[in-house]
């Protein structure tokens, strides 16, 4: 069967079940950049003073922030003055 | 499975892995005049070392002598490259001339169509752990694996993949392509040179150091992409938190020397690697105290010794110690319990990141290739080389050679020159076989 070009994943869609697992973690992950970028619209933020708000370990916090600015949405700011934390604010 | 038999796939030789000694010794048969298949079973050639930041004693940048080593081996007439694929299995059918099955999974992108424009990565909707910088940040489902990769093309990554299409709408070449399917092909060669690389140790199965549970406490491959140029954050960081760390922690022999997890070898590398990443250390943060904590410090090559002192004289405290226990402080900082051996006493010292310097383990993956004559492994399940003194390439079975540290750890240089010996017994091999 003759599948036209760059019409491509309805063929393997037809084929392939996509699971609940793989839903569901998008539906966390656009939460959770949701919640970051409307935090960061208030103003420049710090990962404590984001974990605060966000209600979510530190340590995910970094993880998110970090797939954020890669992705281009977020941007590193200016660090503390005993240089140990950054800012993060959103890219414009 | 889609079955697919090129009627006159035949090559001199089948180099099985695309690492640098993989990828070297490829070059040499092919600059020699032999037909190489490269089978290599991820998406981009260039292994370990193309990951890496510098290398040592030069701290010369990785990337800047692995990327146009890939680049030679990529555009080499002589040499056809199957990336995401892997030999199933090898049969010796004549004196000098052996039958491999390779599986080459599907990309679901047409590399020589993609012009690596990233739009699909934008487009995408997905984000998962980037496994090619060490699981520190995410990657999109349609992604580039790094910037240098060879391929540089897309690949989808179907395992995560919800077939929403947008990657495919927004493709200005039409490259991505979800109807391919895994391929099998059927390969004559009269030789074969396994280059399959080591395997890193896993920290986790030292429970008492606490990777994986305690954030601040990362690999050294962790090490080495935060101090890459495309690293995964904006500079050294504390995963836990995203402190700049200023009081950093080396734990060499992390599963190498160490019979209770059943690697009693010296991974080779370890040592030059870890005093390698304090100097960037000291110089990316130039407030930072370094310490390693070490059992012997082995600096035996060329220059090893001297990068040593080097690295003494920079401000690197080394403590002769053997770490017991790590634990974690409400602050996320770390404390590291240990036998101070030159003096014979327990003490305990407060780091604010802690980072293990992983050994290498033998690749046994090589082992279940052969059909019909037995791949010897050594004691240490490395790829046994029955001529070590004499032909060190040589292996159990006539006519395959192995290269790099499929035969043992080892460092770059001996990699390549490793390389350089299979390639040269390989040729010699063929022209007698002629």
């Amino acid at each position: 069967m003759e599948v036209e070009k760059g019409k491509t994943a309805k063929y393997l869609r037809d084929k392939r079940e996509v699971s609940q697992d793989l839903k569901d973690n998008l539906k966390i992950f656009n939460k959770i950049k949701k919640e970051i970028l409307e935090a960061l619209k208030e103003g420049d933020l710090t990962i404590d003073q984001l974990t605060q708000k966000l209600n979510i370990p530190k340590h995910e916090v970094v993880y998110y922030l970090m797939s954020l600015i890669k992705y281009g949405f977020v941007q590193t700011g200016e660090v503390d003055d005993m240089d140990e934390y950054f800012s993060y604010k959103l890219k414009k | 499975m889609k079955i697919e038999q090129e009627k006159n796939i035949s090559f001199d030789a089948l180099v099985v892995g695309g690492g640098i000694a993989g990828g070297e010794a490829a070059l040499n048969l092919a600059n020699t005049g032999f037909k190489v298949l490269l089978i290599e079973k991820d998406l981009s050639l260039g292994g370990k070392m193309i990951m890496l930041s510098k290398v040592f004693p030069t701290l010369d940048c990785a990337a800047c002598i692995t990327t146009p080593k890939v680049s030679e081996i990529a555009r080499h007439s002589n040499i056809t490259i199957y990336t995401s694929s892997e030999v199933s299995s090898i049969s010796k059918i004549a004196k000098d001339n052996f039958e491999a099955i390779v599986i080459k999974k599907p990309r679901y992108v047409v590399i020589e169509d993609c012009t690596a424009c990233q739009l699909c990565e934008e487009a995408c909707p997905i984000s998962v752990s980037d496994q090619y910088q060490y699981n520190m940040v995410g990657r999109k489902a349609a992604f580039i694996p790094f910037s240098i990769a060879n391929p540089k093309a897309a690949a989808i990554d179907i395992d995560n993949c919800i077939l929403c299409g947008a990657c495919e709408k927004v493709c200005p070449t039409n490259c991505i392509d979800f109807t391919q399917e895994t391929e099998e092909y059927r390969v004559s060669i009269k030789t074969v040179i396994l280059a399959t690389g080591f395997k890193l140790f896993d920290p986790v199965l030292i429970p008492r150091y606490g990777y994986g549970v305690y954030k601040n406490v990362i690999t050294s491959m962790q090490m080495e992409r935060e101090l890459a140029p495309t690293r995964p954050f904006n500079t050294v960081l504390r995963p836990g938190d995203g402190k700049v760390p200023d009081k950093i922690a080396y734990v060499l022999c992390t599963g190498s020397r160490d019979a209770t997890i059943g690697n009693p070898i010296c991974s080779q590398i370890c040592c030059m690697y870890s005093i390698k990443q304090s100097q960037l250390l000291m110089g990316a943060l130039p407030m930072a105290d370094v310490t390693i904590y070490y059992i012997n410090i082995r600096s035996f090559g060329k220059g090893f010794e001297e990068f040593y002192q080097q690295a003494k004289g920079m401000g690197v405290n080394f403590v002769k110690g053997k770490i017991g226990k790590i634990t974690e402080t409400e602050k996320g900082n770390l404390i590291l319990r240990y036998e101070d051996i030159n003096e014979g006493i327990v003490k305990e010292e407060e780091h604010d990141m802690v980072i293990l310097s992983v050994g290498a383990l033998p690749n046994q993956d090589a082992s279940k290739l052969f059909k019909g004559e037995e791949l010897q492994l050594d004691q240490h399940k490395f790829i046994y080389q029955s001529d070590l003194l004499g032909s060190p390439s040589k292996t159990s079975i006539e006519g395959v050679f192995v290269a790099g540290t499929a035969s043992g750890p080892m460092d770059i240089p001996d990699s390549i020159l490793s390389a350089g010996s299979a390639s040269s017994e390989a040729i010699s091999y063929l022209i007698q076989n002629k």
